[in-house]
């Protein structure tokens, strides 16, 4: 297969276990893209994938898709089911779409772009990376993030960045209500411009304005004086 | 007056001096009490209320000492290509690294090669001196996804998706800030010193449906080589392994409410989950209707000591037997050395359940290095290889006087139980009543 610039791969009639090799064989023999086509909103295509191969994702995928891969790119003409890109370490995932729970969750690296909207706990565990979340998030999205970057430009449902270690949550739109232990704080210089470059280079409208939110430190170790931010968390 | 008489505490049943000092430990902390180990409950049903009936003259023993006894266990055979082959029925349970020692993990690694059995990673990822040091390696798949990666994946030789412990079942796990090292935190990506609260519930998998498409994911990232487990805190036991059954995993792992910890909220250890004897009695009848006992072996766990009790767990249904705290006693866990520093805890040997404070007097809980360096690890391998090689000889001797060549026959005809409470929730027969009603239930 060598010199092939690109495989089209029809799911039609075939086991995911013979998806995913095919996937694997053209990476290893150096083909750049594979085009999926029929997904059908199937699980598991396109996961375990370590070498580097650009995935075009011809319809609706299902949950994990991009899961446990490193170094590969993929476009996802869709909307893609649960837990997009899941435990990423490097690449990057667009989904055109809408993404449904957990989208991006415990990344260790890259980037995976919502354009649509974002179910519940978009960014859970985020570890290090970047997840963009074109239109609104669901329910506790950062929740116990670790690092890296959650950029939400629409509205951000209840409990954002709830018990969140590190990291930073970029929000343009309104937030029902703030998870515990998360802050304001100021952005410095050049960040906001990093975060704008980022958006621009997908496409994405920005909202009017950013607030820039990260942890107040307040869960990192119980103190007992400070109760109230501690019931519901410890 | 006969001199036997004693008088009954002055103290009062209800406010028992313990209980006082619970109440006064909250009023100084602010919060609830966390502990190491495992549940203080004396009043739980154990393997003690079960005996063995070895054969007389109605079964014929092998040669107690000398004929040969079989304890392999093979789980995933004829399912993955790489199955997981364990020369005894036994393996060592999940304890991360951050919860104990480098020292430790090696030497558990080690002896668990020398007895060709496995350890596990727990949470916060595969320390590469772990997989150096263990022949055979179960990586732990967990909520949090600390140091996941598809590499390590890869690497293991079974998957263990944890989705609940013994000791605390419904709750995720405890590091306090002491033993998050730099080391440690940067497996986990995070800050060094936090107090570590992990995610009980999976980010991305909810439910049955869920769990077969994880699990799917899990055998794409590892080409369906190795088998993979799941594991649960003994609870709602019956309805968890049919679940599992449903997502076809390869093995069930679970530990009762005697399962050990290295820190949980006192409160969980002792008052949730259920007691492993009846957590396998449960398990077992579930594998049964599901007509997966031939399929999927049952890893059981929870205060199983010695070899008397693994023996009565394989004959109530376990495959294999799951082994945390025990072997760090062998490593030399309560062994009174270092007193001052048991002292300075507020505890004593045989008491002491600080493995939470990160000051382990012996060095096996602990990241200080000064407190590390005290646990050697060709010694303490060397101990726990001993403790299992004994473990090992006391289950095969039980087998064999029940006239077995195989450990894994061990079934529940070879047991009678000593308490109608263990009686009635095994199913095994009281002992007088040769498994028949009581005689006078004739007339």
């Amino acid at each position: 297969m060598a010199n092939v610039e690109t495989l089209t791969l029809d799911c039609r009639d075939k086991p995911t276990r013979d998806i995913n090799n095919a996937i694997r064989k053209a990476a290893d023999d150096g083909v750049k893209t594979v085009e999926i086509l029929n997904t059908r909103a199937r699980h598991n295509i396109g996961v375990g994938i370590l070498k580097p191969i650009h995935l075009i994702y011809r319809g609706h995928v299902g949950y994990y898709t991009v899961g446990l891969c490193d170094g590969v790119t993929a476009e996802i003409h869709g909307s893609a089911g649960w837990g997009v890109g899941d435990n990423l370490l490097a690449g990057e995932v667009v989904v055109e779409g809408n993404a449904a729970t957990s989208a991006g969750p415990s990344i260790r690296g890259g980037r995976i772009v919502v354009k649509g909207n974002g179910g519940p706990r978009c960014g859970v565990y985020l570890k290090s990376g970047d997840l963009i979340i074109g239109g609104d998030a669901g329910y506790m999205s950062g929740f116990m993030m670790q690092n890296g970057r959650l950029i939400i430009c629409g509205d951000a449902a209840k409990g954002l960045g709830d018990s969140m270690y590190q990291g930073q949550i970029w929000l343009g739109g309104k937030v029902e209500e703030m998870g515990s232990g998360v802050a304001e704080t100021e952005p410095e210089a050049g960040e906001l411009d990093a975060v704008l470059e980022m958006l621009d280079g997908y496409k994405i409208k920005p909202p009017k304005a950013f607030r820039k939110l990260e942890s107040d430190r307040s869960l990192w170790n119980f103190n007992k004086n400070d109760f109230a931010a501690w019931k519901d968390v410890l | 007056m006969s001199s036997a008489f004693t008088r009954p505490p002055a103290y009062s049943g209800v406010w028992h001096p313990d209980a006082i000092e619970e109440i006064q430990e909250k009023a100084e902390l602010g919060r609830y009490q966390i502990r190491g180990q495992a549940t203080k409950r004396h009043d739980l049903p154990s393997f003690d209320d079960l005996v063995f009936t070895p054969a007389g003259l109605s079964r014929m023993p092998l040669e107690g000492y000398r004929e040969r006894c079989d304890t392999k266990v093979v789980i995933g055979e004829g399912r993955v290509s790489r199955p997981l082959v364990l020369e005894r029925p036994i393996m060592i349970a999940g304890m991360s690294f951050g919860a104990l020692s480098i020292n430790a993990k090696r030497a558990l690694g080690i002896a668990a090669s020398n007895c060709g059995i496995s350890t596990c990673t727990g949470e916060g990822g595969m320390h590469p001196e772990e997989r150096e040091h263990s022949d055979k390696l179960v990586m732990q798949y967990l909520p949090s996804r600390y140091g996941m990666n598809p590499y390590d994946l890869q690497k293991a030789d079974m998957i263990e998706i944890g989705a609940g412990q013994g000791a605390k079942p419904g709750s995720g796990g405890v590091l306090l800030g002491l033993k998050m090292s730099e080391e440690v935190a940067r497996m986990r990506d995070l800050p060094p010193g936090v107090d570590q609260r992990s995610g009980c519930r999976h980010p991305d998998w909810m439910g049955a449906d869920d769990l077969y498409m994880k699990l799917e994911q899990i055998r794409e990232v590892t080409n369906y080589a190795v088998p993979i487990s799941i594991k649960v805190g003994a609870s709602r036991i019956a309805n968890d392994v049919r679940i599992a059954c449903k997502a076809d995993v390869d093995a069930i792992v679970f530990d009762g409410m005697e399962g050990g910890t290295a820190a949980s909220p006192t409160i969980q250890l002792d008052h949730a989950g259920i007691p492993t004897i009846a957590a396998i009695a449960e398990a077992v009848e579930a594998l049964h209707d599901m007509g997966k006992q031939d399929d999927i072996k049952l890893i059981v766990g929870g205060g199983i000591k010695s070899g008397a009790d693994a023996a009565k767990a394989i004959a109530l249904g376990a495959d294999v037997i799951y082994l945390g705290t025990a072997p760090m006693i062998a490593l030399n866990c309560h062994r009174p050395i270092y007193l001052d520093d048991y002292e300075r805890l507020g505890t004593t040997p045989y008491e002491c359940q600080h493995c939470h404070t990160g000051l382990c007097p012996v060095g096996i809980t602990t990241q200080l290095p000064k407190l590390m360096a005290r646990l050697d690890v060709a010694e303490g391998a060397e101990r726990v290889t001993n403790y299992l090689n004994a473990m090992t000889m006391e289950i095969q001797l039980f087998a064999r006087s029940c006239g077995k060549n195989k450990v894994a026959d061990l079934d529940p005809n070879d047991m009678r139980a000593l308490t109608q409470d263990v009686a009635l929730m095994t199913g095994i027969p009281m002992v007088g009543l040769n498994g028949r009603q009581p005689w006078w239930t004739k007339f």
